[in-house]
C-alpha cells in the first residue's frame, strides 16, 4: 500500500512526439497548448531552424522546427503539421514536431540512463531512456535544451 | 522678486501642495492605523519601520515644500522611532498614545496650511516637548501636569457646572450604517469642553479582522452646562441606551484621580478648537442647526481625522501598472480580433448579410470606444510635470541675479504616464538653459529695449495624435556664429553656407555648450544632446527656431502613449515591415538619371543630396519582387541627423500599431524595434532605422 502510492507519486508524466522515425517524450508541465502550423513571418538573419515568429494571442512566439535544427526527417508543412507550444524559462516557444502522440506516466524505475549514443538529438539534452511495453521514448530535457547557446533563442550575451 | 511673479508662483505652488497633502495625509491615516492596531502590544520590527517611514516620508515632505514648522514635529517623532526601531530605547505603551498625539498635530498643522483651519501653537510645543522629554527620558511617562494645564487653561473660559463621563460602546456596524464619530464629537464639543479617549477593543485573529467593524469603546469626557438629557439627544440615533452610559464626575475631582491626566489625550481632531464660537468651518454646518441630527454623514466637506477629507478616497483608486497595461494588452487583442472579423466580412455580399455588416459596423464603434478609454487609463495631465518650474524658475532666478516669470499653457494637456516620467528631465533641462543661457541679466534686457522681467513659456497641446510641448523664451536667441565656431572647435562638420535650420541642430551635438562659463546650472555641454536622445527614444522630434534677439522656440512633439507607434507599412517580397512615421522624410520614386554609383555603393541624388541605398531585400535576405532601385520604392528616413534610403518592394498603409516586445520570448533582432500585429492577425517586424544604418555600414 504504502510503496505503491510511492511510486505512483514518483511518476512523471511525458508528452510523446515525434521527430521522423523516433519517439521523444518531454516533461508535460512545460506545454503549454499543441496547435497546427500557421503562417510565420521571417525573422531577418535567424538561422534556419528558427521559422519566425507567431501571433499567440498577442503574445508574439518563436517557433523552432526540430526537423531542420537535428536533420531528421522532411521539414514539410501541411494541416497535420503540429507545433507544440512549450513554457521554458518564463518563455513561450513553440517547436515544429512530425506529429504527437500521446502522454504516458513513467516510473523511475521505467527509465534508464541514457547511452552515448543513437538519437539525433545531443545526448547533453537526454535525461534517459523510458520503455513502455515494447516502445522506447527518448526523454529529452527540454528547458536545458531550448536555453542552450545552439538553439540561439535567447541573447546570452546580456 | 516681482509681485505678479510671487502670485503666478503661489498659483502653481498650491496644484504641487495638493500632493504633498494627499501624501501627507495618507501617510498619516497610514501611521494611524498601524498605531490602533498595535492596542498596547509592542510592535513588531516591520510595524515600526513603517511608522517611521511615513513619519520620515512627511518630514521629507514637508521640507521640501517649505513647511518648515511641520518638519519641527515629524523630526522629534522620527528621532525617537529611530530609536525605538534600533532598539536603543524600550517600547511603552505610552508611547503609542504620544505617537497619536503627534499624528493630530501634524494633522492639524496639515489642515492649517490645506484650509486656512487654525493651528494652535501651544499644542505644536506641547507635543514638541513630550516627545523629547521621552527621548530624554528613556521611555518616563509624559509629563501629566503640562497637559493638564493646558486642559484646564482651555477649559477656564467656559462656566462648566457638570462634568461627564461618557461610555460608548457602539455597534460593531456602527461605520457601516455610515455614521460619522467626527461629526458626533463636533456636536458634543459645541455643548462644552470635550476630551475623547478610544479604547480599543481586542480585535481578535488579524487575519479574519474586519477593518470596517468598530471595535471601540468610546470614552468622552464633557465639561458642559448642559442637562445628560441634551447629551443622549446627540446619541439618539446612534446608541441604544445601553451603548451609552452616562456618569456625572463632581468638577473639582479633576485633576486629583491618577488617571484623570492620562485619560485626557487631544480630542481626535485637534483643528476643532475648544471655544465652539471660534470653530472653523468644519463644525459651523453643525452649528447652525443646533438641533439637527447628524448622525450620518452629508457633509463630504468635513475634515475628519488625521486631517484626511471625505470623498478622497472615492474620487480615484490606485491600480497597479501590470494590471493597466493587461487591460490595454487585451484590448489591443480584441481590436485586431475585430479587425480580422472586418477584413473576413468584407468579401461577403453587402445585401445578403446586412446585419451582419451593421453590426460589425456597431463592433467597430465599441471596440474603439473601448481602446480610448483604456488608454486614457495612463494618462495623466503634464501639469504633474510642469508644476515643478515654477519654483525653480524662482530660485534660479534669485541665484543668477535675473528677473523671470513663467506662464504655463494647456497644463491640462493628457500624455501617458511613462511618458511624463520621461519628459521630465529634457523639460528640466531646457527650462534651465532658458534660465542660464537665454535670459539676459535685467541692465542687458533694458538697455536691448525689453521688459527688465522675461517670460518663459511652457505650452503643451494635443495636436492630432501627438502631445506638443513647447518651451519658448524672449531672451537673446541662439547665437549663430558661436554655434558654428563652437561646432568647428568641436569637429563637428558646420559651414558658413548653413541655413539656421541647420545650423540650431547642431546644439543637439554631443559635448556642445557655448556657455562662456560653466556654471553648475549649466554649460557642461552634457545636456540638449541627452535631451534629443531621450525624446527620440520615446518616438519623439525636437524642433528649434530662433529670433537674434527675441528669443528661442523649441518644440518637442511625442506620440501619445509609448505604446502606440504610427508606421508605414511596406512590402518586400511576401513580407511586411513597418517604418516608424517619424524617421521618415519622404518617399521617392526614382529616375533612372538619378540613380548613381559611387566607389560601386548606389547612391540616389534628391535635389542637392547624394543619399545612400540601403535594399530592405539584400540587408534582410529575403526574396523580393524588385531588385533594382528605379523600379521600387525608396523610403527617405534620418537617423539622428544621418539619411538614407530604404528601397522596399511597395508601400502598403498607414497604420497606428500597438508595439508588441520580441525579445520577450526570443532575442532582440537586429534592425528592428520590436514587433506588431496587423489586421490579418500576423506579426510584422517595427523596423529600427538607426541600427538599420548600423547594419549596413557593417556589411559594406
Amino acid at each position: 500500500m504504502q510503496t505503491e502510492s510511492e511510486t505512483t507519486q514518483a511518476a512523471s508524466e511525458y508528452l510523446t512526439f515525434m521527430l521522423a522515425t523516433e519517439t521523444y517524450g518531454i516533461d508535460i508541465l512545460k506545454v503549454q497548448e499543441i496547435r497546427g502550423y500557421d503562417t510565420v513571418t521571417h525573422i531577418a538573419n535567424a538561422p534556419e531552424f528558427i521559422k519566425g515568429v507567431i501571433n499567440l494571442r498577442g503574445v508574439i512566439v518563436p517557433i523552432v522546427d526540430m526537423r531542420i535544427k537535428f536533420n531528421v526527417g522532411e521539414p514539410t508543412y501541411h494541416e497535420f503539421t503540429v507545433v507544440i507550444i512549450m513554457n521554458v524559462l518564463d518563455r513561450v516557444i513553440g517547436m515544429v514536431v512530425d506529429g504527437v502522440s500521446d502522454v504516458v506516466a513513467l516510473t523511475p524505475e521505467q527509465i534508464r540512463p541514457a547511452p552515448e549514443m543513437g538519437a539525433a538529438l545531443d545526448t547533453n539534452y537526454i535525461t534517459g531512456l523510458g520503455t513502455q511495453s515494447d516502445r522506447m521514448l527518448i526523454l529529452v530535457d527540454i528547458e536545458k535544451m531550448m536555453s542552450s547557446e545552439e538553439m540561439q533563442l535567447i541573447d546570452h550575451s546580456r | 522678486m516681482k509681485d505678479h511673479d510671487q502670485r503666478a508662483l503661489n498659483i502653481d505652488m498650491a496644484k504641487f501642495n495638493q500632493v504633498f497633502f494627499e501624501e501627507c495625509g495618507e501617510h498619516l491615516a497610514e501611521m494611524e492605523q498601524i498605531l490602533m492596531s498595535l492596542a498596547d502590544v509592542e510592535p513588531d520590527d516591520e510595524q515600526l519601520n513603517a511608522i517611521f517611514r511615513a513619519a520620515h516620508s512627511i518630514k521629507g515632505g514637508a521640507g521640501m515644500f517649505g513647511f518648515h514648522d511641520m518638519t519641527i514635529v515629524t523630526h522629534v517623532l522620527e528621532t525617537l522611532l529611530d530609536k525605538l526601531r534600533t532598539h536603543e530605547m524600550p517600547f511603552s505603551s505610552a508611547m503609542i498614545d504620544l505617537f497619536l498625539e503627534a499624528g493630530d498635530v501634524i494633522a492639524m498643522q496639515l489642515s492649517g496650511y490645506r484650509d486656512g483651519a487654525e493651528v494652535r501653537q501651544e499644542a505644536v510645543d506641547l507635543i514638541r516637548a513630550k516627545l523629547e522629554h521621552m527621548i530624554e527620558g528613556e521611555g518616563a511617562p509624559p509629563a501629566p501636569l503640562e497637559m493638564t494645564r493646558v486642559e484646564s487653561s482651555a477649559v477656564s473660559g467656559l462656566s462648566a457646572d457638570h462634568r461627564y463621563e461618557l461610555l460608548f460602546t457602539p455597534d460593531p456596524d456602527l461605520f457601516q450604517r455610515g455614521v460619522r464619530l467626527e461629526n458626533l464629537m463636533a456636536e458634543l464639543e459645541e455643548l462644552g469642553s470635550l476630551s475623547v479617549q478610544a479604547q480599543v477593543s481586542d480585535p481578535g485573529d488579524l487575519n479574519a479582522f474586519d477593518p470596517t467593524l468598530c471595535l471601540t469603546t468610546w470614552r468622552f469626557v464633557l465639561e458642559t452646562t448642559a442637562s445628560e438629557t441634551e447629551i443622549r439627544e446627540i446619541f439618539e440615533f446612534v446608541a441604544d441606551e445601553e451603548q451609552l452610559q452616562v456618569r456625572d464626575i463632581p468638577l473639582d475631582s479633576r485633576a486629583a484621580g491618577p488617571d484623570a491626566a492620562e485619560t485626557q489625550p487631544e480630542s481626535f481632531d485637534q483643528v476643532k478648537n475648544e471655544n465652539p464660537a471660534a470653530a472653523p468651518a468644519a463644525v459651523a454646518p453643525a452649528t447652525a442647526q443646533p438641533t439637527g441630527r447628524r448622525t450620518s454623514d452629508t457633509n463630504e466637506m468635513a475634515p475628519s481625522a488625521f486631517g484626511r477629507r471625505a470623498g478622497e478616497t472615492e474620487a480615484s483608486i490606485r491600480v497597479g501598472v501590470t494590471k493597466v497595461d493587461q487591460l490595454i494588452n487585451q484590448v489591443g487583442e480584441l481590436v485586431i480580433t475585430q479587425l480580422m472579423l472586418a477584413q473576413t466580412a468584407a468579401s461577403l455580399d453587402p445585401v445578403l448579410y446586412e446585419d451582419l455588416h451593421r453590426s460589425l459596423l456597431q463592433l467597430e464603434h465599441n471596440t474603439r470606444d473601448l481602446q480610448q478609454s483604456v488608454m486614457s487609463i495612463r494618462l495623466v495631465p503634464i501639469s504633474i510635470v510642469f508644476s515643478r518650474f515654477p519654483r525653480m524658475v524662482r530660485e534660479l532666478a534669485t541665484k543668477l541675479g535675473k528677473q523671470a516669470e513663467l506662464k504655463t499653457i494647456g497644463e491640462t494637456t493628457e500624455l501617458d504616464k511613462g511618458l511624463i516620467e520621461k519628459i521630465t528631465d529634457p523639460l528640466t533641462h531646457l527650462v534651465r538653459n532658458c534660465m542660464d543661457h537665454a535670459l539676459e541679466p535685467p541692465e542687458v534686457r533694458i538697455a536691448a529695449g525689453k521688459k527688465p522681467v522675461g517670460t518663459i513659456i511652457l505650452r503643451a497641446s494635443q495636436i492630432g495624435g501627438r502631445i506638443v510641448i513647447t518651451v519658448i523664451d524672449d531672451g537673446a536667441g541662439l547665437n549663430r556664429e558661436k554655434i558654428l565656431n563652437r561646432a568647428m572647435e568641436h569637429g563637428i562638420p558646420a559651414s558658413d553656407s548653413m541655413t539656421d535650420e541647420e545650423v540650431w541642430p547642431l546644439i543637439f551635438a554631443p559635448g556642445f555648450s557655448t556657455a562662456d562659463a560653466v556654471t553648475d546650472i549649466s554649460g557642461r555641454g552634457v545636456g540638449m544632446d541627452v535631451v534629443l536622445s531621450n525624446v527620440q527614444s520615446m518616438n519623439g522630434r525636437v524642433t528649434i527656431s530662433s529670433e537674434s534677439g527675441k528669443g528661442t522656440q523649441i518644440t518637442i512633439s511625442l506620440p501619445l502613449t509609448l505604446a502606440i507607434l504610427d508606421g508605414l507599412s511596406v512590402a518586400v517580397g511576401d513580407d511586411k515591415f513597418i517604418i516608424p512615421l517619424n524617421s521618415i522624410v519622404e518617399s521617392l520614386q526614382p529616375t533612372i538619371g538619378s540613380l548613381k554609383t559611387v566607389n560601386g555603393k548606389k547612391m540616389v541624388q534628391v535635389r542637392d543630396d547624394y543619399i545612400p541605398i540601403i535594399p530592405l531585400f539584400e540587408l534582410f535576405n529575403l526574396r523580393a519582387q524588385v531588385t533594382e532601385a528605379e523600379k521600387g520604392v525608396l523610403v527617405l528616413i534620418d537617423a539622428e541627423g544621418e539619411k538614407a534610403a530604404l528601397m522596399v518592394d511597395a508601400l502598403l498603409d498607414e497604420h497606428q500599431v500597438v508595439i508588441k516586445s520580441i525579445e520577450t520570448n526570443y532575442r532582440k533582432v537586429e534592425g528592428t524595434a520590436g514587433a506588431t500585429i496587423l489586421g490579418d492577425g500576423r506579426v510584422a517586424l517595427i523596423l529600427d532605422v538607426a541600427s538599420l544604418l548600423q547594419m549596413h555600414k557593417k556589411s559594406m
